[in-house]
């Protein structure tokens, strides 16, 4: 009995010291990537109407998560001046910041709040980036240091960050019942989307934000989603028979829809539904699995999985089903293609001694490069809108939930504390 | 209705005298008014009783009937009960899964007993429809599990027809690895979840 007690203990100790020791290991990491980068010192910001204890947790911290996740700045931490004046840019120089970031945060009388942020260039002395920014006091203070974030990766490279982002993705809410969800990119503002009450699965949302999904909810799995921004989610595709239909994905333009059907003899095709039309075409052709369509960014090519030559690999196409040829070479099971946003690239995911592992195939090279790295389970990558991440699931801290990599591998972040999650998608547009 | 009540009243009085002016008749020989009335009375009691009996009849025989038909729906209900348990018996003794290796779909050899059982099943009772659902365990993308678990069901579908089931009496859904009997990270578990579950439809 005692003894039992205490192999229980031990356990719960060991758990604890397990997970402890992986957010150390995140922590540790995380310094390490800011190297490179340009290194900003971020001062606390002037408060005026707001508390300090808000502005710490609303503000701050999210500002500084923003930004250290952002991949292009390094956040200055220790022995930072305490003077902000002009005449203090030299010793913040000293320190090692490039840039100093000047916030002044303020709730006024009605209760809207303003943001004044300015960038200081420490070796010129001068700012580089100045911006009043106004929210209505409905908008949670977060969202502005969002806001804030994303203009200075748009200052610094030319491409607007992605604070603002959000992630769509399925998670289980019971056995045999699964709905879609969206969470802002750095894990807060968790919604419901779907409210099917049955399987839903694979989510794809177009660039205008509509959503496409399958549900069983039917019994037989159909494609639901939206033809309209903001309108009904109605269903979309039934395959005749209720035969399989899975992996919906929007081409760029939005007037397509990618998808996956079975034809009752084992295989499964990628099909092509015109919107406007509701007109149907396959693209493959009966040999076997093909699934997992993933549109280029201009829609003339869509990469996807096939099991063709035996074991699943990664096959491109143009967008009319002619000129197949396989992708991936290594490996024995390589699979879940997803395009980047600037065609350059196809991450994947591919099985190596049991586990599965992200995976970029860089099309200029023809080289492939491993992301993560053996923790378990790694599936499902999605990029950032600006490329510079993957947004996957895995199981290294016990059951399926969302994390991000910068494409190094380097800096990996559990994104939020849900559990059961699959299939995550990126996206600026909800 | 003034009027009404002097005709009768006059006519006994005409009556009346025309009698008092003829010679006495001689004693009738017909019934009396008396024996008229009591006759009269005799026979309508007699109708009613009749009648009473025939209701009665009836009633007795329409509850005979009531009865006979209540044991013989019974009998049915029964009987279709007892049909519909043997039914449910018997598919739940046919309908066991089947199991599959690891991204395979082929039938193996010692499931074919299980499909030959299926088989005599849905021949034995010709109201059986089925759903075979395709399931997958946990290694492996969501998607990719969903037409391997489809191609699962497809395969046991085929076999099935060689064994001589119409195509029209099954229908196929692949559940992926969505739907895990098993949920632990192991080969025992695994194995459990690679699997066709056949259920009636």
């Amino acid at each position: 009995m005692m003894r039992a007690l205490f192999r229980q203990l031990f356990c719960a100790i060991t758990v604890l010291a397990s997970v402890g020791l992986a957010a150390q290991q995140t922590e540790v990491v995380l310094s390490s990537t800011s190297g490179a980068k340009l290194v900003l010192a971020v001062p606390p910001p002037v408060l005026s109407g707001v508390d300090q204890a808000t502005a710490d947790a609303q503000f701050t911290a999210v500002l500084q998560r923003d930004l250290d996740e952002s991949g292009v700045f390094g956040l200055l931490k220790d022995k930072l001046p305490t003077a902000t004046d002009p005449s203090s840019y030299g010793a913040w120089k000293d320190a090692g910041a490039q840039w100093l970031l000047l916030c002044k945060l303020t709730r006024t009388a009605s209760g809207d709040c303003q943001l004044d942020a300015s960038a200081i260039d420490t070796a010129a002395g001068k700012a580089v980036f100045t911006k009043p920014y106004k929210a209505d006091r409905r908008v949670p203070i977060r969202r502005l240091a969002h806001a804030l974030s994303d203009d200075l990766v748009l200052q610094l490279t030319g491409v607007r960050g992605v604070a603002s982002s959000r992630i769509v993705f399925v998670r289980q809410l019971h056995p045999g019942v699964k709905e879609v969800f969206q969470v802002d990119r750095d894990g807060a503002n968790v919604l419901q989307l779907t409210h099917n009450d049955s399987l839903t699965l694979a989510p794809s949302v177009a660039q205008d934000g509509r959503l496409a999904f399958v549900t069983y909810k039917a019994g037989a799995p159909e494609i639901w989603g939206q033809r309209t921004r903001d309108g009904a989610q109605v269903r979309l595709y039934a395959a005749p028979g209720g035969a399989l239909v899975s992996s919906p994905a929007w081409s760029p333009d939005g007037k397509r829809l990618a998808f996956v059907q079975g034809d009752r003899r084992g295989n499964t095709d990628i099909m092509v539904m015109d919107l406007a039309t509701g007109r149907v075409h396959r693209l493959t052709d009966g040999g076997g699995i093909n699934t997992e369509p993933t549109w280029n960014p201009d829609g003339t090519q869509i990469a996807f999985t096939s099991d063709r030559e035996g074991g699943p690999q990664v096959f491109l196409m143009q967008s009319d089903g002619s000129n197949v040829r396989r992708l991936t070479s290594e490996g024995t099971y390589n699979a879940s293609p997803a395009w980047s946003p600037s065609g350059a690239m196809i991450a994947y995911v591919s099985r190596f001694e049991g586990r599965f592992d992200l995976f970029i195939y860089k099309l200029g090279e023809g080289k492939s490069y491993q992301i993560t790295n053996g923790v378990n389970t790694s599936e499902s990558p999605s990029w950032s809108p600006d490329e510079r991440r993957l947004v996957f699931t895995s199981d290294r801290l016990g059951t399926m939930q969302l994390f991000t990599t910068d494409l190094a591998g380097l800096q990996v972040v559990r994104l939020s504390d849900l559990t059961n999650c699959q299939s995550p998608v990126w996206t600026r547009a909800r | 209705m003034r009027t009404s009540r002097i005709i009768p009243i006059a006519t006994l009085a005409l009556l009346m005298g025309t009698v008092a002016c003829k010679k006495p008749a001689p004693a009738p020989t017909g019934p009396s008014q008396a024996e008229i009335d009591a006759a009269n009375a005799k026979k309508a009691a007699d109708e009613a009783a009749a009648q009473k009996a025939a209701a009665e009849e009836a009633a007795r025989k329409a509850a005979a009937e009531e009865a006979a038909r209540k044991a013989a729906a019974e009998e049915a209900a029964q009987k279709a009960a007892a049909e519909e348990a043997a039914f449910k018996a018997a598919a739940e003794k046919a309908l066991v899964n089947i199991h599959f290796d690891y991204d395979k779909s082929d039938i193996k050899e010692g499931d074919r007993a299980i499909l030959q059982g299926i088989a005599d099943f849905m021949k034995q009772y010709s109201q059986a429809r089925i759903e075979i659902q395709g399931n997958c365990d946990e290694r492996g993308t969501n998607e990719y599990n969903l037409a391997l678990g489809n191609r699962r069901a497809d395969a046991a579908q085929a076999y099935l027809k060689t064994l001589g089931v119409a195509e029209s009496r099954m229908s196929t859904i692949s559940f992926g690895k969505e739907k895990p009997l098993c949920t632990e990270h192991k080969e025992s578990c695994w194995s459990q979840n690679r699997r066709d579950e056949f259920h009636l439809k």
